[in-house]
């Protein structure tokens, strides 16, 4: 009967549009602009190698921004990308912390992570396992500005000796600069610097060794830099140093904190007692920064004159950036980011501001229904030293570097989607 | 008849929507129609469409129908390149009514069991928007025994008691990470029992046009107890909730529909439907063990819908019918959530009706959803990108008619 025949073809109609039925959203397709993405490279220290947790380690690494960036990059002609990773049977790489669990009180109990470390000897000095192979991240945790013109710094920095095909003590000839431009790169990415004033800021100003480089040196390397990079007209993009001040590490454990914990024990005690940069004895006010080591050092209190509580035994200078210390940091921070954004401007480089960047983030923001704040643990953005990032904090640092890219090159490249990236693991 | 009707209720309908989490497929014949039917009384369905029109049907009758829904939804996060989709599930929203009662009598009364609001979207774990929602699960099944009163030969009016049994499933997940790589999920399960009324007006007029104006009221669906399932890191589980109460407003209907016939063959039906979303300002979980968690803003606006259908009675035997609707969305810019992605609507229908024989007729419709293209940030999640809907339902009903 006909009906019966409109009835079959109405159900074959319905069966072929519900599989046929997929909306479809404009096409994009990501080109690359007038860079060229053939040979990515990344220079830099910790941030740029996956550096998390207080050590380097294989999770670290693969959850590196320049990995990140570089992946998106195939879409638009990018090529392989080679990042020094450690192996399988050495994923604990350098070592690094972990969280174990909160105390009745709720403060993080912070442990180690060390069984499978990539240590291959401790004499004379500690030495990791050499890498073998290609190279695109660069990346080497602790370096300096300062640092990358000295020929004997490999024998200097265990991270950079791993990568260096010669063994300690006879790398005295290869500088950083020398040996991540001495193979053709199409286009870089160079954060750099942040270490010029980051050892001054965490060790509470204490430490002779390591005190601020010179604003006038870091201008000039910072273009001697510059020039070597784009030398073969690579085409780049550049970062500034994040506001030191407004991490974890420098806002967890605070004056209010502090007194908070003694007061249990001791409810008429107001007053923290410091050691100031200038060896002066003072009271303690909110504009002073206490370290985030502090917190596990478990000092506060103790002794026969209770520490910190009493002028006669202060908290130590390098528990605590005082807040003279804090304005210095402040001062270099801004000037070598005048410089890096001079420079970028001069040499017609793409520039991220980081600093501007983690402020952002730092000050709390949703993600994709994510809450990401500068909150110690809870707010995603930085790991559990309290000074770099999340493989979350590096997936937004990555999607800054390449929406700068994009915009400075007319590129498309596709952002990396943020939520598949974790932040602090709890057990 | 009864088997079929009995496995439809037995399958627990997940429930698609029509516009935001209003489903408007409660009769084959209307919903070829566009879904418009509230200045007819074409058929049994009138208990949900105008109970003022009941007692003006020609013959008392059951029927029982289901409208596999299949909704594909597809998101891009602005800057990506990767397009994400929802997953194939078919949805199943049923409806049954009966009317009886003498048809010489003044008085009629009727049964109706139909899924106005409802909700069935899933997405994967993994995705982009996971800590918005995952999945959800909404239903409200309503059943609402009528009155309908003919007060004068061209006047009728009805009522309806709703009872309404509402289920929800809310799934998603939580920005933590376990130490296994495992994601932190949340899920929250709960039923709500409660009551509404549906009241309508009925009138033939001499011209040829009827009119039919209908409220259906809000019901507030209260889930109390609710099941709060929180799989978290163990360094956490003493802080989350066990259980949750919740108020979802299944917001009222108003709705003014013409009837025309312009020949013997011929009925036009037009329906303007005034759904006031404006009640739904945000969702809100109420948990135990002092868990803070703002309320989520949704911020609805009161929204029309437009709904056109023609039904032509081609032979005696076979109706042709064929609708298009437009349906305006309550959901502002900034508000618009992946477990309802809502935007304006393109509705277009068609159907058959068969009269097998002078007591049993078979409907089918199908009725094709395209929603409009929307980019948007929202403002509690900042999920940022474009979102696609279309969906492509086909439906069935048996009727039996004494």
């Amino acid at each position: 009967m006909n009906s019966k025949y409109i009835f079959r073809s109405i159900i074959a109609v319905a069966i072929l549009g519900m599989a046929s039925c997929k909306p479809e959203l404009s096409t994009i397709t990501p080109s690359k602009g007038s860079a060229d993405f053939s040979r990515y490279i990344a220079v830099g220290n910790s941030l740029t190698s996956g550096y998390a947790d207080n050590g380097l380690y294989l999770e670290g690494q693969k959850n590196s921004f320049p990995e990140m960036i570089a992946t998106q990059m195939k879409t638009v002609g990018g090529g392989a990308f080679y990042t020094p990773f450690f192996n399988e049977s050495q994923a604990d790489g350098s070592g690094y912390k972990i969280l174990k669990g909160f105390t009745p009180a709720g403060l993080p109990i912070i442990g180690d992570q060390n069984t499978n470390t990539a240590v291959r000897t401790t004499t004379p000095t500690v030495l990791l396992t050499k890498y073998v192979g290609e190279i695109n991240n660069y990346g080497v945790p602790g370096i300096k500005l300062v640092h990358i013109n000295i020929p004997q710094y490999g024998n200097l920095n265990n991270f950079y000796e791993r990568m260096l095909p010669t063994d300690f003590p006879n790398n005295t000839t290869t500088t950083y600069l020398n040996f991540v431009t001495s193979k053709p790169f199409t286009f870089f990415s160079m954060w750099l610097g942040n270490n010029d004033i980051l050892g001054y800021a965490t060790s509470g100003g204490a430490n002779p060794a390591d005190q601020p480089t010179d604003k006038n040196v870091f201008a000039s390397l910072y273009a001697d830099a510059a020039n070597k990079m784009t030398a073969n007209n690579a085409k780049g993009v550049v970062a500034t140093i994040p506001d030191i001040l407004k991490t974890p590490f420098f806002n967890t454990v605070t004056l209010n904190s502090l007194l908070a914990a003694v007061h249990v024990t001791a409810p008429t005690i107001n007053t923290i007692y410091i050691k100031t940069g200038k060896n002066a004895t003072r009271a303690a006010t909110v504009k002073d920064f206490f370290v985030l080591p502090l917190a596990s050092a478990n000092l506060i209190g103790t002794g026969a004159v209770p520490y910190g509580l009493f002028p006669s035994n202060p908290v130590e200078s390098q528990w605590v950036l005082d807040e003279d210390e804090a304005g210095i940091v402040s001062d270099y921070v801004a000037s070598y980011n005048n410089t890096i954004k001079t420079v970028a401007a001069n040499k017609g480089l793409a520039i991220v501001d980081a600093y501007a960047l983690l402020r952002e983030y730092g000050a709390g923001k949703v993600v994709n229904g994510v809450p990401i704040s500068a909150a110690y643990i809870t707010g995603n953005l930085f790991s559990l030293d309290g000074i770099h990032l999340t493989p979350m904090g590096y997936a937004l640092v990555a999607n800054e570097f390449i929406r700068s890219i994009n915009s400075k090159y007319g590129s498309s490249i596709p952002i990396v989607d943020v939520t598949r990236y974790r932040g602090v693991k709890f057990p | 008849m009864k088997k079929i009707l009995l496995s439809c209720l037995l399958a627990l309908p997940v429930l698609g929507y029509s516009q935001s989490f209003q489903v408007n497929l409660q009769g084959q014949k209307q919903t070829a129609m566009g879904g418009a039917g509230t200045g007819l009384a074409l058929d049994e369905a009138a208990v949900f469409f105008n109970p003022g029109a009941v007692s003006f049907l020609k013959k008392n009758g059951v029927q029982a129908g289901i409208s596999p829904l299949y909704l594909k939804t597809a998101f891009r996060e602005n800057g990506s390149n990767v397009t994400e989709y929802n997953k194939d599930k078919i949805a199943t929203p049923i409806m049954g009514y009966a009317v009886f009662g003498s048809p010489e009598n003044r008085l009629r009364f009727g049964l109706g069991i139909y899924t106005p609001f409802g909700g069935a979207m899933h997405w994967k774990e993994d995705w982009t928007g996971r800590y918005s929602v995952t999945s959800l699960d909404l239903q409200a099944i309503y059943i609402q025994p009528t009155l309908s009163l003919k007060i004068t030969d061209h006047i009728g009016i009805g009522g309806g008691l709703v009872y309404s049994l509402g289920k929800v499933d809310l799934r998603k997940a939580l920005p933590y990470t376990l130490n296994d790589g495992r994601q932190a999920s949340a899920k929250l399960k709960g039923d709500a029992k409660d009551f509404g009324w549906n009241a309508g007006i009925y009138v033939e007029t001499v011209s040829g046009v009827s009119i039919g104006v209908t409220h259906r009221s809000q019901v507030t669906a209260t889930v109390k107890d609710g099941d709060a399932i929180f799989d978290v890191p163990d360094a956490i589980r003493d802080r989350v909730p066990t259980k949750f109460g919740a108020e979802l407003p299944l917001p009222a209907t108003t709705t003014l529909g013409l009837g025309f016939q312009p020949s013997d063959k011929t009925t036009l039906a037009l329906d303007v439907n005034w759904v006031h979303w404006s009640k739904y300002k945000e969702l809100a979980f109420d948990y135990n063990n002092n868990f803070v968690s703002p309320p989520s803003p949704r911020n609805y606006h009161d929204a029309a819908a437009l709904r056109f259908g023609i039904q032509n009675q081609t032979t005696n035997r076979l109706a042709l019918r064929a609708g298009i609707g437009y349906a305006f969305t309550p959901v502002g810019k900034g508000y618009v959530t992946p477990e309802v992605p809502d935007a304006n609507r393109l509705l277009l229908s068609a159907g058959i009706g068969f009269k097998a024989t002078e007591r049993f007729n078979i409907d089918f419709s199908f009725l094709y959803e395209n929603v409009e293209k929307r980019n948007e940030t929202n403002i509690e999640t900042q999920l940022s990108g474009e979102f696609k809907t279309l969906a492509y339902i086909p439906g069935i009903s048996f009727s039996y008619k004494w």
